[in-house]
């Protein structure tokens, strides 16, 4: 990689809508309009979403929320973004019961062997509790890898509030 | 020195003041409706036995009857935000309307910035501006965490934050922070006339642009968590020749008028049209807000 291509790599370019909507309707069939309203834009190898506006002229630390990254293949949508858009999946999502959330929301790993739904593929699955999207999962194997950032997870020690009843939520 | 007792002159019932310092401050939430219904929020706490009592002035803030509200899976899946009570005040004074362009001149940790977003229900654009980095992470995490989508991060000194113009301004000013003390006590043997009197030229020169900044008849809020005249009515008045004074009421919140007269000094009458917020009146912390209009 040259050095003028890292630099520009660090700066926010805009990403087409379509570019990015087009990914998530593959993956999880998300209606492609659930991203219009938004502008898109890619820094280092991160894509963020922002709600439609004139952006002024400033140096940006961030815009709007970070979505997906694209770091590896595939690319693996941010536990923030599925809790916006990921209630629209129709593919490759997950219900979890009572038991397998509260695990989830530890950041543990949950054996899914009886309850693998069909048409579900291996790699990053929108989880759900109770109609309420969690956040990321990694599916594969039979197996459910919690993809929630470490300080957005229930203790799994100590004093904590039972998510018996999110589903209210 | 005591550094509460230059304030026996100013705040009424002065030994009510002092004797609620040592008492702490229950904890406090708000419910962000960009990710959850308000009667949703509510039984979910009921389901988790959660006991809580909603402010008297504002129908999205709780009082929280547990001991680590951060761990409550509501707060985890951004719900709710953990925010002390009489931080909730500057956004409604500030008054965002949806598409407007609002800029957070000191923003980190975001409970503003987040509140306000909630109340552009995600449309516009707010610029939240923290310049230490150090900081800007936790304002990011808290904006993802609550599903904020119309909020651009800025790390820029306030002073010299570069253009505008801005439909409303928001300046939470670092200060010293002595309505702090019920939370975590140990900010009042901090606090002197010294370091006021240094705080309060930052602050001058953050109004100061956060004026320049904003578009004429535009909103601009300076808010602050301390008693200290100087870092308030003194630094408010630096402003009067370029924008007035609004008067601020909320109803079920209790609030003192500013102070008109300082170490003897008569400042401007209009001052009386600030805010002050004292602990023991609402049993609360301590809050100083200001709402100018840009002339
Ligand atoms: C009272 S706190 C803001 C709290 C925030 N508004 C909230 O509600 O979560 C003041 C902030 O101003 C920042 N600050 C310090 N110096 C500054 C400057 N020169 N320009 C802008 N912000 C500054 C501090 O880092 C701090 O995060």
């Amino acid at each position: 990689m040259s050095p003028g291509s890292s630099r520009i790599r660090n700066v926010f370019e805009p990403m087409e809508r379509e570019e990015v909507a087009k990914l998530w309707n593959e993956r999880f069939s998300i209606p492609v309009e659930v991203f219009s309203g938004f502008l898109f834009f890619r820094k280092a190898r991160s894509v963020w979403a922002i709600s439609e506006s004139d952006l002024p002229r400033l140096s940006y630390e961030s815009l709007g929320m970070r979505i997906m990254s694209l770091k590896d293949r595939p690319w693996k949508p941010t536990t923030s973004a599925l809790q916006i858009f990921g209630k629209h999946a129709a593919r490759n999502l997950i219900h979890l019961d009572e038991h397998e959330a509260t695990l989830f929301l530890q950041g543990e790993s949950i054996p899914l062997t009886m309850k693998i739904q069909s048409g579900l593929e291996s790699g990053y699955v929108v989880v759900f509790y109770r109609g309420e999207v969690l956040g990321c999962g990694l599916y594969s194997h039979g197996k459910l890898i919690s993809q929630i950032p470490k300080s957005r997870r229930m203790a799994d020690t100590g004093e904590r509030v039972d998510i018996d009843d999110i589903g209210c939520l | 020195m005591d550094p509460l007792e230059r304030y026996r002159e100013i705040v009424p019932d002065y030994s009510g003041f002092r004797a609620i310092q040592s008492l702490p401050l229950y904890s406090s939430g708000r419910i962000n409706l960009l990710k959850i219904e308000r009667a949703s929020l509510l039984e979910s706490l009921k389901a988790h036995e959660v006991g809580y009592k909603i402010f008297d002035w504002y129908p999205l803030g709780l009082k929280l009857d547990i001991e680590s509200p951060g761990k409550l899976m509501e707060n985890l899946l951004g719900y709710l935000h953990i925010q002390e009570e009489l931080s909730m005040v500057p956004p409604l004074i500030l008054d965002p309307q949806p598409g407007e362009r609002i800029l957070d001149l000191c923003a980190s940790p975001g409970s503003k910035t987040s509140q306000i977003s909630q109340m552009m229900q995600n449309k516009g654009l707010v610029i939240a501006n923290e310049p230490s980095l150090a900081r800007v992470a936790p304002l990011r995490s808290n904006c993802e965490r609550l599903g904020v989508m119309n909020v651009a991060i800025t790390r820029y000194d306030g002073r010299r934050f570069p253009h505008g113009p801005f439909d409303r301004i928001l300046v939470d000013a670092p200060c010293s922070s002595e309505g702090r003390e019920r939370r975590g006590p140990g900010v009042l043997a901090r606090s002197s006339i010294n370091r006021s009197l240094d705080l309060q030229k930052l602050q001058i020169g953050l109004l100061k642009n956060a004026l320049r900044l904003a578009k004429p008849g535009g909103v601009v809020v300076y808010s602050t968590c301390t008693y200290a005249p100087e870092e308030n009515e003194l630094v408010v008045e630096t402003a009067l020749s370029e924008a007035r004074l609004e008067k601020i009421s909320i109803p079920g919140l209790k609030e003192c008028p500013g102070i008109t007269v300082w170490s003897g000094r008569q400042m401007d009458e209009s001052l009386r049209r600030c805010a002050r917020y004292y602990p023991h009146i609402n049993d609360t912390g301590g809050f100083f807000v200001a709402r100018l209009i840009k002339n």
